[in-house]
């Protein structure tokens, strides 16, 4: 059965301007607008987790601990030293992109914002880090890569950001789960709406729908009729929630994007996500229609 | 008189042992045996409440015995499908006593509608539903919603909506009810020429004028049962209207 064959070429009921019809309209344009936010919000999870996904994949970090030397000049040396032994070893491994020591300045600006301006790293005994790059799809062993290191230099040690950011995915599959369920819901809430009220106008219309059943009308002309009528119901009230939703969701991403850190700025709406929360008002008419046509088709099944 | 040709036909309407009752209520129609000839014409009669919108009612599929068997067109309705039902009820035409137009429609789209929902073309619709409202005078208001029209006129338009497909079977309550003497002659003689045609008639009325002015046989309702007269019997022996 196609789309076309559930929908009726003209409408001969009395369905259009009648109460059932406003109701239907203010409630999927409430979903809808539901529906768009909550489905901003889990592409927006969807891009964050990606990133974060590629960022534990294709780098991790090397922490060189600082010498105890009394002499600061000589400890800083031997560590640097250490440093310099590590990135070599790192350079000449097959699965590194690139591998660079941070400068003093840029563990400088990591450290600013628990120890404030004007800390000198060179007066402290701060571990210096190296930011390895890896290329595209490399397999590494990061336990053999540890000891390797450690034969390396005693003073490395490996960090592939794997610890933290397990939690953080972690959190962030959690909130897609629940933002999933509340799309699955709204979706059953309003085509629970969408049954009751046609079951309603068919209450309310029932003597017009006895006239076409005595004619002849089979089932499918009368459910073409709803479906003609909710297809357009549910267009219209998915263009009003999404009018209301596309702001919305510019808000949101206005709030997020002032959440220092750099978590939330990961989040992304591509244009495919702007084009699928944009086309909602299809889905929720084709809802409508589906769920007209066949409430109609059983009630229909219960007269002679 | 039935014509030979009445005589011979097969039944359009066959009912054996028929009886209906709603919900557990007592039998409104008890063992009515009938047999309705294609091209046959009868009056319907009987007192207010004798079943005789129940009758009809069985005969234009509106609901099934509550026991015996019904037959429409050779099918046994007991126990046709859904679908084969509504292509059954697609060749008869009915006329309710009231008038049951969609009022949001216009005279045209209400007409039109059985054709509709037969699926023909829209260009075939204009020009039946064109010809038939101007046949029954109402081409002047043929765009204007029922709503507005006087019962005479919604008269007319449901009894041109019950002939628009050329019914095989047409059923008529009390369909001159609302008219003028002039209207119901020519409405009369509507239902003639489409009996003339080959389409099975059967009028509900309570006129005595009606029955006098037209020599048909008529089924009359009394107790639950039917008896059917010759025309003019019955009124002449008391039988009652």
């Amino acid at each position: 059965m196609t789309a076309s064959s559930l929908i009726a070429r003209k409408q001969e009921l009395p369905l259009k301007d009648d109460a059932t019809g406003l109701f239907l309209k203010i409630m999927i344009s409430i979903a809808v607008f539901l529906f768009a936010v909550t489905l901003a919000g889990v592409l927006a999870i969807n891009s964050m987790l990606t990133n974060w996904n590629n960022s534990i994949l294709g780098s991790l970090t090397v922490q060189i601990m600082p010498v105890n030397n009394i002499n600061q000049e000589q400890a800083r040396e031997e560590t640097l030293s250490h440093q310099e032994k590590t990135l070599e070893f790192l350079k000449k491994l097959p699965q590194v992109e690139s591998a660079t020591a941070l400068s003093d300045n840029q563990l400088q600006m990591l450290l600013q914002p628990w120890l404030g301006d004007g800390v000198s790293v060179e007066e402290l005994p701060t571990p210096r880090l190296i930011d390895v790059r890896l290329k595209k799809d490399a397999e590494i062993d990061f336990p053999k890569l540890a000891e390797q290191l450690a034969e390396v230099s005693p003073l490395a040690s490996l960090d592939n950001h794997k610890l933290w950011l397990n939690k953080l995915i972690r959190f962030a599959d959690g909130l897609k789960m629940l933002a999933m369920s509340i799309l699955l819901l709204v979706i059953a809430i309003t085509s629970g709406a969408i049954f009751y009220t046609t079951q309603t106008n068919l209450g309310l219309h029932r003597n017009i729908i006895e006239i076409l059943h005595i004619m002849g009308a089979k089932d499918t002309y009368v459910a073409q009729q709803y479906a003609h009528r909710d297809f357009g119901i549910g267009f219209i009230g998915g263009l009003i929630g999404l009018c209301f939703a596309v702001p919305t969701i510019f808000m949101i991403a206005g709030l997020a994007e002032q959440i220092e850190g750099g978590i939330i700025s990961d989040a992304r709406l591509s244009f495919a996500s702007w084009l699928l929360i944009c086309s909602l008002p299809l889905f929720s008419a084709f809802i409508s229609m589906i769920t007209a046509y066949y409430t109609v088709k059983r009630t229909l099944e219960k007269m002679m | 008189m039935l014509r030979d040709s009445v005589i011979n036909a097969p039944a359009v309407v066959e009912m054996k042992g028929v009886g209906i009752r709603y919900d557990q209520g007592p039998e409104i129609l008890s063992d009515i045996n009938l047999s309705l000839k294609k091209g046959s014409f009868h009056f319907l009669t009987g007192k207010s409440g004798a079943g005789k919108t129940s009758l009809l009612s069985l005969m234009y599929l509106a609901q099934r015995p509550s026991r015996g068997a019904l037959g429409v067109f050779g099918q046994n309705v007991n126990f046709a499908n859904r679908e084969a039902l509504a292509v059954l009820r697609r060749r008869i035409g009915v006329v309710f006593q009231d008038f049951r137009l969609i009022e949001h429609l216009s005279a045209f789209d209400n007409v039109a509608l059985p054709l509709r929902v037969c699926g023909m073309s829209e260009k075939e619709i204009k020009k039946r539903v064109k010809e038939l409202l101007s046949w029954v005078e109402l081409d002047k208001h043929m765009f204007e919603k029922t709503s507005t029209l006087s019962g005479g006129e919604k008269q007319r338009i449901a009894i041109a909506r019950a002939v628009i497909n050329r019914p095989d079977i047409l059923l008529a309550d009390e369909p001159t009810g609302n008219v003028d003497n002039d209207i119901a002659r020519k409405l009369m003689k509507l239902f003639i020429e489409l009996n003339k045609l080959g389409t099975t008639v059967v009028i509900a009325t309570h006129s005595d004028k009606l029955i006098t002015d037209f020599p048909y046989p008529r089924l009359h309702l009394v107790n639950g049962g039917l008896r059917v007269f010759q025309p003019f019997e019955g009124i002449v022996k008391g039988v009652g209207i």
